[in-house]
């Protein structure tokens, strides 16, 4: 046995399982998205079962690609997973530099801040709908409300009466609707994952070097110019981290999709695989396929990033 | 320019107080050295010098301008800390020219005393580097010349060499020297060696516990030590000190003889003793010596060709013009 051999020897079943693990998934997906297999059909009651006999080539992929709903999903899905990596990152960045301070109950805050993420995506979509955002018991609603009877008090005050007068009345935004269903999920996931960077990012400011910020004050730098050229480029990496660990958890969002509109106006492509999935496995596995490629797409759009910082 | 005057200047952290109120006056164009064992507030001093550290009370003056609620940047004094403190994402070329960048200066002059400094510094092929693709000479070579495009009135070091190995501190120890005698501008300089001490300083500041013990000059501090922390302090190996009767001969609590100021013999002197350890150097030995009924041990410095080994029996004399006599409170008294 050569000196290489006994080593890979021992390593392959480790390697044979996980090479298992995923081959077999995506071999079934790919031969699912080749034939006609659906789950129920009395017209044809041979395509309920899988069989190289109901064959349908690329018939599949481009039912997906005709069906009305796969280019607004893929758009969706890169929307919905850059403005929640926008907003995370930048109000990680602000938290984390507001709480790198000491301060008189430190911990506690820190606690309180870190614990939306132990919250359950579910769990965290059914609290933000109901409680915050819908338009007539939630937050929203009662803010809304309470604005307007401010206002209609207002009209009647001496002096300011006329002012408020021509302020219309405030309808509340209804947060299921078509339009605005994606900014919900938008709005209950950076919520939850806010806490995620800030601790990372935190962590980094940690070990930042003191000694330079001293040396950068001596060099008559700003705060900001502080920030700007010590601590941003320190938090390069961190930052890099965050984006692709989020990135990929976000691409497959679902919990919040199906429970703020069940995919009214607002699908990405897990959901629409989800839909397909009800009857049409066949579709349903070529847009599993579809979702593979993008994710790989950004995969490696984003592995260049991280390298590129690396690197530096 | 940068006649810097401490006065009465004191520091406290909470109750702690690291710096009792000081005097001390570092002339324009002097290289003085704070030297004194780790914890004695050496560096404290430096950092409210240089503005880092608040001030518990007195004055800081430059050039006659009170400065003590001047931010930092705006003293004229530029500071190379013992980790280097380079910005890691910045090129060399970048960190030298971080101070001029922040003063707004235009980008053509920035770019020619970049050159400049780094033409003194012999750092030009190094322009383009990160300061992680560095050994630690060029790092500190990159402080220095960062601390130098700023053209200040004067220079703070803080340890700036303990992170070098031995041959490579000698070497930058002559740099700094040399960039003194080149820019005579006022240097202030940090350091527990008094090795380094002795040779760079115009004027020796030996602090313990925050207090000022002794200024003066190399040579002053070494022939007359005001007490017997100084004369520990300054001299390499240590002076000895022996008390009791030999002591009393002199009408003194206790003596001190540095070991480079006793004459050996095998066959017949003052004092009698055995070499527990002989350290031979080429050009000096060192001879550790027990059983003198003096001191646990004296130490003895004699020439290279010098040959004792343990457990040889070995005769002192001290020569009699250089004995320092200490009272029993620690001052020297002649």
């Amino acid at each position: 046995m050569s000196q290489r051999t006994l080593p890979r020897l021992l390593q392959s079943p480790a390697v044979l399982l996980l090479l298992v693990w995923m081959l077999v998934p995506l071999g079934m997906t790919l031969y699912f998205s080749f034939i006609r297999y659906v789950l129920n059909s009395l017209r044809r009651p041979e395509w309920t079962s899988p069989s190289l006999s109901n064959w349908r080539g690329l018939g599949n992929y481009e039912f997906v690609l005709n069906s009305k709903d796969f280019w607004f999903a893929v758009q969706n899905s890169i929307f919905i997973v850059c403005s929640i990596l926008f907003a995370t990152v930048i109000l990680g960045i602000l938290i984390a530099v507001l709480i790198n301070k000491t301060f008189p109950g430190q911990g506690i805050v820190r606690v309180l801040l870190i614990s939306p993420f132990f919250v359950m995506p579910a769990v965290n979509a059914v609290l933000w709908i109901n409680m915050i955002l819908d338009p007539v018991l939630g937050l929203n609603g009662l803010a809304v409300g309470g604005i307007n009877s401010l206002v209609e008090g207002l009209r009647d005050a001496p002096l300011v009466g006329w002012f408020f007068s021509m302020w219309p009345e405030f309808e509340p935004i209804s947060f299921r609707a078509t339009q605005t269903s994606a900014y919900a999920v938008i709005m209950m996931v950076t919520w939850q994952w806010t806490p995620f960077a800030v601790l990372i990012f935190m962590t980094s400011l940690q070990s930042e070097d003191q000694q330079q910020k001293e040396a950068a004050i001596l060099d008559g730098a700003s705060t900001w110019s502080q920030f700007r050229f010590l601590t941003l480029p320190h938090l390069g990496r961190p930052i890099a981290i965050v984006v692709m660990i989020q990135a990929i958890f976000h691409l497959s969002l679902y919990a919040e999709i199906e429970i703020v509109s069940r995919g009214n106006g607002n699908k990405n492509l897990p959901y629409l695989i989800g839909e397909f999935a009800n009857n049409n496995i066949g579709a349903a596995s070529a847009t599993g396929i579809f979702a593979v490629i993008l994710a790989n797409i950004v995969a490696i759009f984003l592995l260049r990033m991280i390298g590129k910082t690396l690197m530096e | 320019m940068g006649r810097i005057v401490l006065d009465k200047v004191s520091k406290k952290f909470g109750d702690v107080e690291v710096i009792p109120p000081l005097d001390l006056t570092i002339e324009d164009g002097e290289f003085a050295v704070f030297v004194g064992p780790s914890g004695c507030g050496k560096s404290t001093l430096l950092r409210m010098i240089a503005g880092l550290e608040d001030l518990t009370s007195g004055d800081i003056e430059i050039d006659g301008e009170n400065v003590t609620q001047v931010p930092p940047s705006k003293r004229g004094l530029a500071m190379v800390f013992q980790s280097y403190a380079l910005y890691p994402h910045m090129s060399v070329r970048k960190n030298i020219a971080f101070p001029l960048r922040m003063e707004g200066m235009p980008q053509a002059e920035i770019d020619k005393k970049v050159e400049a400094a780094a033409e003194s510094l012999n750092l030009n092929d190094y322009l383009e580097r990160k300061p992680a693709a560095l050994s630690g000479g060029q790092r500190q070579r990159v402080a220095i010349g960062r601390a130098i495009v700023r053209n200040p009135s004067g220079f703070l070091f803080d340890e700036p060499l303990s992170n070098l190995d031995a041959a490579l501190r000698v070497g930058m120890r002559l740099e700094i020297s040399e960039m003194h005698e080149r820019m005579q501008t006022t240097m202030i300089y940090v350091t527990h060696d008094q090795v380094e001490a002795m040779t760079m300083a115009d004027k020796i500041v030996v602090l313990r516990a925050g207090v000022i013990e002794q200024v003066g000059s190399p040579l002053d501090l070494y022939r007359a030590p005001r007490n017997k922390f100084v004369a520990g302090f300054i001299g390499s190996p240590k002076m000895n000190f022996i008390e009791g009767e030999e002591a009393a001969k002199h009408g003194a609590h206790t003596i001190g003889v540095r070991p480079e100021h006793i004459e050996v013999s095998a066959s017949s002197g003052a004092w009698k003793g055995v070499v527990s350890v002989s350290e031979h150097l080429g050009s000096d030995s060192f001879f550790h010596v027990h059983d003198t009924g003096l001191a646990e041990t004296i130490t003895v410095r004699a020439g290279g060709e010098v040959g004792f080994r343990h457990g040889d029996t070995i005769h002192l004399t001290p020569r009699d013009d250089v004995i320092h006599k200490f009272d029993s409170s620690g001052l020297r008294f002649e």
